[in-house]
């Protein structure tokens, strides 16, 4: 190779370069993409409260239904730790259930979990562990209640669609969980994660989780009018056994100023007025 | 008849060419079908497809999720901790991931793939461990999410496993010397694939484990295998047998090649025509080539026979084949007659595999017929004259002074001169026959279908020596809803919402309030025939609406209502009302102490472990919590762990139908029978707290079906085709004493064999019902020909003691030689590991071999004591 060439080559290396700039720069990193989803599905306003309605089908057609209250919590600005009250009112024979859950971020710290169970009278702490177990018999597991934390994986992002960030997660703890990997479909415009496909071995979908449908809820902040784009309509769908859940979500309000003595011990057994209506 | 017969001899001997033609291209034509062959092992086809049983069976499986599952038993009787063990464990965790992968992409399955459903699939790397964390605190854990690396940690899987008493007996021995794995599958025809996949994996495994695969859909498909080898050794060595025994017989390789390519022509023409007709090929018909190869030659050795005796070579082949032909047209076609009707008469069992099999023996036995009276003549007119001198003269001679020749002689002598004694004696083995015959017990064992060194019957021994049975059957228990309620238990509803209202009126002082207003609301809607639901969702309708715009404390009032309301109305799932579970409890325990059943399994315990579990995991709460939202926490628990849906295997979401699993130690139908017998009385004497019916489902259930369908149905077939024969008989002799005679040593010797068959215990299953039915048609042929035989022969000679001499000669050769090939040609089913092809060879070797001797002993000892009787209108 001669001396122009080379000349000719590098500037032409340059000129892609500088092609390319405009739009790397309109485009966030994969870590960005992920904070603003790990924001927009979890961390919303200070706090919140809402009805939750869930109808599990079975592969027969068969429907069974269940209701809660739920009241968030965030414990900072950083989207790390959060508390969660679930106050079951649906079945009637399960009524007055409470789950509860402090949830640590961090990726070495558990959360901590409470059981209320009414009729055996029984405030129970859940041990430490697998968070990957169904949520009261639907095809949503608790880690999508709570919300998986970003620190548990290694995200991708393989994809660009016209509307989608396309991210690929892979856990960095793969033996507690009972997938490969997740490959998460997050709205360009709100960061909103519509789709998550999840994934065993020999890239089998096997689980996916999807946004039927999003509302935008007013709320007050420090005095201001805000508005929240909200989830209030997905469904999980367990493909292996060919089971769905639809959670429908209604009554949402956001920064009610909940205290932080709610999401304690005592209020299980007598749950606030504020989560029973 | 007369035209028939003319017509159909002439035609072979004068067109035997076009004759030979005809068989050939029709059986060719048949053949073309070979590569349609379907193969159907399915135990459920026993039963026609609407059989309700059936119906319900299906329905089952369907509303509790239960697939057909492969068990993989892993045995460990070398290490102390039995399979508790670190390497044993290790491989029983390595074994199940690879199980995980066992399966294909299918579009044509709703789930997309076909193969082992992974999220049902049962073992220890694959439960969930319910158990106690620190104070206070409840654990939800996999029983072993990972291989253990210490002896200490094998351990600790070893106490938790025991401490699950829904995993005991099912998934580890309590001697914890065997693990199973539980794989269900897609389609239980994949059971090959998986098993051979399976048997790869396991020979690469180290160790001294022993492995078993067992499961009914791998012995179903064994079946499926075992017998095409049976039907690609078993009939070609039947034909090598009788070959064999024809050649002892005849010695000219030219005259019984013929019986051969009757016998083989017109099973490969059967089969052929069956398949072609879309019919499968199931255990019973599979032995359809085996039972042609045997009747085919018969017709053929009879003419054989009879030309030997016949042929000189005055007068030559064509004169001597039409007088053969002449001479045993009728008693041909009256044997073929009375076999086709006996296998026919199959065809009225309400068992679809039986029918087809009877069906198409009866027409294979036709065709033979067909081809015997079209070839035989035409064979013998294609061989030249020259090769047939001396050949009948040389082969009498031998075949007077041969073994077979001085027996019967010796025979004919003692019937005759010794008749009544011989009379006393089959009357007296008649006598002792029917005594055995009430004997006989009426079972059948799936696993019990291949003999011990099968590698299905091993792994059914072993499993059964360690675990608490592994035949599963589905008790059913079906609760109902009162569809309405009366004015007057509406009256008491709101008297208790009243009532419940008083008892809280403490904490909610505008209750007592509410409860009344609600009450005179509902009152004066005087809504006239309301459902129960329809009553219950009326007035939480109306505590909804009110509540809606009520105050704070008004509401939380109103909550209450509405929460008792609820529970009221849950009420009616009947599987969720603690008394219903206790009493599903006692059934259960009332099924395990009786002997049969090994272990039962049902919601009951999943509620009773997380009661357990939940309060403080110590035994004596190991019960049904005493109000029904505790169970329906429970249930909830139940349902939070890693594997939700293993509680719609044992209740469906309406709580209005439970299933219990029953594992029984024995395969026998019988233990099934005792176990349905069991749960019956225990109603009866036990009457449910609630409307409770119960049903049986599983493929053990339907065996048992199949078992008591047996007897009446075989019965009746057999006294339809006894009577179609008799008829045929009295037709054929044109009187019914002799139609009567004509049935006496069939009567006898079907008498003898039940009668030894009860004697010796043998149970009574479906080769051994099917059995009698077919004997009947081909044991009454020795008779037909010795009395058609008689009576002609007593119209030459005209006197008795002449005829039973004649008789002892040349015709009782030819039956005798008739016995031999059809009861040694069955000989061959004894080949191979299936069991109910080698009771079939024996019980048909017996029968033949009986009949044959009744027939040459009762018949002329009857004969010489009645003569004037028998004889007075022939002459």
């Amino acid at each position: 190779m001669n001396l122009r060439s080379l000349i000719a080559g590098i500037s032409l290396g340059i000129l892609a370069g500088l092609w390319v700039m405009p739009g790397q720069a309109q485009e966030p990193s994969v870590d960005e993409i992920i904070h603003k989803a790990n924001h927009m599905a979890l961390y919303q306003g200070a706090d919140g409260k809402g009805k939750v309605s869930l109808v599990i089908t079975d592969k027969e057609g068969r429907i069974r239904n269940r209701e809660f209250n739920m009241l968030r919590k965030n414990q900072d600005n950083v989207d790390q730790d959060q508390k969660y009250f679930a106050y079951f009112k649906a079945p009637a024979d399960v009524r007055k259930m409470v789950f509860m859950v402090h949830k640590h971020a961090a990726l070495e710290k558990d959360d901590d979990r409470w059981l209320y169970l009414p009729s055996l009278d029984l405030v129970k702490r859940i041990a430490a562990g697998d968070k990957r177990t169904s949520f009261v018999g639907s095809d949503f597991l608790y880690e999508d209640i709570s919300g998986r934390s970003p620190v548990d994986d290694q995200h991708e992002l393989i994809k660009t669609t016209d509307k989608f960030y396309v991210v690929k997660n892979i856990p960095k703890r793969p033996e507690s969980v009972e997938f490969e990997y997740y490959v998460a479909y997050i709205d360009k415009a709100t960061f909103i994660p519509f789709k998550m496909e999840f994934f065993k071995k020999d890239n089998r979908l096997y689980r996916l989780i999807e946004v039927l449908k999003t509302e935008n809820i007013s709320a007050k902040k420090n005095g201001k009018d805000v508005v929240y784009p909200t989830v209030t309509s997905s469904v999980a769908r367990d493909l292996e056994n060919g089971s769905s859940t639809a959670m429908i979500y209604s009554n949402i309000k956001y920064n009610v100023g909940l205290s932080d003595d709610l999401f304690t011990e005592r209020y299980l057994r007598r749950p606030p007025r504020d989560v029973m209506r | 008849m007369k035209a028939l017969k003319n017509a159909l001899i002439n035609f072979s001997i004068k067109h035997y060419k076009v004759a030979t033609w005809m068989m050939v291209v029709f059986t060719a034509a048949m053949c073309a079908f070979f590569p349609m062959v379907e193969v159907d092992t399915d135990p459920e086809n026993m039963l026609p497809r609407d059989d309700p049983k059936r119906i319900f069976h299906n329905e089952t499986k369907k509303n509790f999720a239960l697939s057909e599952t492969v068990v993989v038993g892993v045995v460990n009787e070398h290490d102390p901790d039995g399979v508790f063990n670190p390497a044993t464990l290790q491989r029983i965790f390595e074994l199940t991931e690879f199980a995980k992968g066992l399966r294909w992409q299918d579009e044509s399955q709703p789930q997309g793939f076909s193969g082992v459903i992974e999220v049902d699939m049962f073992g220890p790397s694959l439960v969930d461990h319910m158990s106690q964390g620190g104070p206070g605190e409840i654990k939800f854990a996999w029983l072993m999410n990972k291989p253990p690396a210490t002896r200490e940690e094998a351990l600790a899987i070893r106490d938790k496993a025991y401490s699950n008493p829904m995993l005991k007996g099912r998934m580890f021995s309590e001697d914890g010397k065997v693990i199973c794995l539980y794989l269900p599958l897609t389609d239980k025809h994949l059971s090959y694939r998986i098993n051979s996949e399976l048997n790869k994996k396991i020979a690469q495994m180290k160790g001294d484990e022993e492995y078993h695969i067992a499961g009914v859909p791998v012995a179903e498909v064994a079946i499926g295998v075992e017998m095409f080898s049976q039907m690609s050794v078993g009939s070609p060595l039947a034909m090598l047998v009788i070959f064999g025994l024809m050649f002892l017989f005849f010695r000219k390789m030219r005259i019984i090649i013929l019986p051969m390519i009757i016998a083989t022509f017109s099973v490969m023409a059967t089969m052929g025509l069956m398949i072609a007709l879309g019919f499968q090929v199931h255990i019973l018909s599979s032995m359809i080539p085996i039972f042609l190869m045997c009747i085919g030659t018969v017709s053929s050795i009879h003419i054989l026979s009879e030309f030997f005796d016949t042929y000189t070579q005055e007068k030559g082949r064509e004169e001597s084949i039409k007088e053969v032909m002449h001479t045993l047209f009728t008693p041909i076609f009256y044997t073929s007659l009375t076999t086709a009707a006996g296998f026919a008469s199959l065809t009225f069992t309400p068992i679809p595999p039986a029918q087809v099999f009877g069906a198409f023996l009866s027409v294979g036995v036709m065709i033979a017929w067909l081809y015997t009276v079209i070839f035989a003549p035409a064979y013998i007119m294609m061989i030249p004259e020259r090769k047939l001198a001396n050949f009948g003269m040389s082969a009498r001679q031998t075949e007077t002074q041969s073994v077979l020749a001085k027996i019967l002689w010796a025979m004919g002598r003692l019937t005759s001169n010794h008749a009544k004694l011989v009379i006393f004696f089959m009357a007296m083995a008649s006598g002792l026959a029917l005594w055995g015959t009430l004997q006989i017990l009426v079972n059948d064992n799936y696993a019990k279908r291949f003999v011990e060194s099968h590698p299905i019957r091993k792994a059914d021994i072993a499993m059964n020596r360690h675990l608490d049975g592994t035949y599963t059957a589905y008790l059913i228990l079906r609760g109902f809803n009162p569809l309405h309620l009366t004015e007057n238990e509406k009256q008491e509803m709101l008297t208790k919402l009243r009532e419940f209202a008083d008892g809280i009126k403490n904490k909610f002082p505008s209750v007592t309030r509410l409860a009344q207003e609600i009450s005179q609301e509902i009152k004066a809607l005087n809504v006239k025939s309301q459902s129960y639901n329809g009553f219950f969702d009326t007035l939480i309708k109306r505590i909804d609406q009110k509540s809606e715009k009520a105050s704070d404390d008004d509401y939380y009032a109103y909550d209450e209502l509405r929460a008792f309301l609820g529970v009221e109305k849950e009420k009616q799932k009947v599987f969720k009302q603690p008394k219903v579970l206790s009493y599903i409890a006692a059934l259960q325990r009332h099924m395990e102490s009786y002997g049969l059943i090994g272990k039962t399994t049902s919601l009951v315990d999943a509620v009773r472990k997380v009661n357990q579990e939940m309060i403080d995991g110590k035994l004596q709460n190991y019960r049904i919590p005493d109000k029904m939202p505790g169970v329906a926490e429970c249930l909830l628990q139940f349902q939070q762990g890693h594997r939700p849906k293993d509680l719609w295997h044992m209740v469906t979401p309406d709580f209005m139908n439970a299933n219990v699993w029953v594992q029984l130690k024995s395969g026998d139908s019988s233990a099934m029978k005792a176990a349905v017998e069991t749960v019956d009385d225990y109603f009866k004497s036990n009457p449910p707290p609630a409307m409770l019916t119960h049903k049986w489902a599983g493929l053990h259930y339907i065996n048992l079906v199949l078992q008591d369908k047996l007897i009446p149905t075989m019965l009746r077939s057999f006294l339809g085709s006894f009577l179609v024969v008799f008829l045929m008989m009295s037709f054929l002799f044109r009187s019914i004493k002799w139609g009567i005679l004509c049935m006496v040593p069939l009567t006898i010797t079907i008498l003898i064999i039940y009668g030894l068959i009860g004697w010796f215990g043998k149970d009574y299953d479906l080769p051994i019902a099917v059995l009698g039915v077919l004997a009947l048609g081909m044991a009454v042929d020795f008779a037909i020909h010795f009395l058609q035989r008689a009576r002609v022969k007593y119209r030459e000679l005209g006197t008795w003691d002449e005829v039973v001499h004649k008789m002892f000669g040349e015709p009782a050769r030819a039956i005798s030689k008739n016995v031999l090939v059809i009861a040694i040609g069955f000989l061959p089913l004894l080949v191979g590991p299936l069991v109910p092809y080698k009771t079939m060879g024996i019980m048909l070797f017996a029968i033949m071999t009986l009949s044959g001797i009744v027939t040459l002993f009762a018949l002329p000892a009857i004969l010489t004591v009645t003569q004037k009787w028998f004889f007075n209108k022939i002459k």
